[in-house]
């Protein structure tokens, strides 16, 4: 059971390092946003599954696995919001997207109104 | 904004009442057989109190719409099997392009419609879309009665909105439309 609880923990930690990786390499900031979803998805949905059976089976704290449980939860259920906000108002700011873009209905269907 | 009304304040009281039932342990307390009885009647008089200012916030459909045994099987069903199947596909997927040495990037805003009419329906589809590595929901917008979603896309495999819509949210308009429709 110990060996399930590390590869839970390992898989999360590489899904946040290429999540990293990709925040620094991406060529526009909406590029790098979609890298850091990475991150926030399994990169913490992983540790928080993995610390959740640990504290059931090795710590038998079933108070704690509960709040790990509502912690991840509401973990994924704000962070999109915040994510939808942050693009548009990148967006709505002015920030230039990058010379790879291919189309952008977006802002054609902003100018015609 | 709508009027305040019984049916939306009892939801959302229960809500919060089981999210402080959460938080503070004592959903295990209960089952043990010592929960603490000044914890749960503050909790009660404070998620009432909560709901009371807050429930029109939060409910502007049918307060009682989820209560259906086959809504919440389809949205169990959902949450636990179909939507982390298509999210660990999506991260695999972003993965490869961040560590890949020649950044095979193709991004752009594409326009796609959507058929899912309720209010929660369009919230969590769109939540469900940001929440995949690789599209960002960008704008909901609504003309001639059709919902069209704006989406940042980190690889266009196509422009045209309707294969765009199928490539980018096929399976989870499906769940999302049997949860709330």
């Amino acid at each position: 059971m110990r060996i399930v609880i590390d590869i839970l923990i390992v898989i999360s930690l590489f899904f946040a390092f290429a999540g990293t990786v990709g925040i620094i390499r991406m060529p526009d900031e909406y590029c790098r946003m979609q890298s850091s979803t990475n991150v926030a998805t399994l990169g913490v949905v992983g540790v928080i599954i993995g610390g959740l059976l640990y504290s059931i089976i090795y710590l038998g704290n079933v108070n704690m696995a509960v709040k790990l449980a509502v912690m991840g939860l509401f973990y994924i259920i704000t962070n999109p919001i915040a994510g939808h906000a942050i693009a548009k108002g990148a967006y709505k700011h002015g920030v230039k997207a990058c010379e790879q873009t291919t189309c952008d209905h977006y802002g054609e269907d902003m100018v015609k109104e | 904004m709508k009027k305040t009304s019984v049916a939306g304040v009892t939801s959302t009281a229960i809500v919060c009442y089981l999210f402080w039932l959460f938080i503070t342990g004592q959903i295990v307390d209960i089952f043990r057989g010592k929960a603490s009885a000044q914890v749960l009647i503050v909790g009660a008089i404070v998620a009432i109190g909560a709901a009371i200012f807050s429930s029109r916030f939060f409910i502007h459909e049918k307060a009682g719409f989820l209560w259906n045994p086959a809504r919440l099987l389809n949205l169990i069903a959902y949450s636990l099997v179909i939507f982390p199947i298509e999210l660990v596909k999506a991260n695999v997927d972003v993965a490869k392009r961040a560590l890949s040495p020649k950044l095979p990037v193709n991004p752009g805003f594409v326009k796609i419609p959507s058929k899912v009419k309720s209010e929660y329906g369009q919230a969590m589809l769109a939540d469900s879309i940001t929440l995949t590595p690789g599209t960002i929901t960008m704008d909901i917008t609504e003309e001639d009665g059709q919902t069209n979603y704006y989406i940042h896309w980190i690889d266009v495999a196509s422009e045209d909105p309707q294969e765009a819509g199928e490539a980018i949210k096929g399976t989870l308009e499906k769940w999302v439309r049997r949860i709330w429709e």
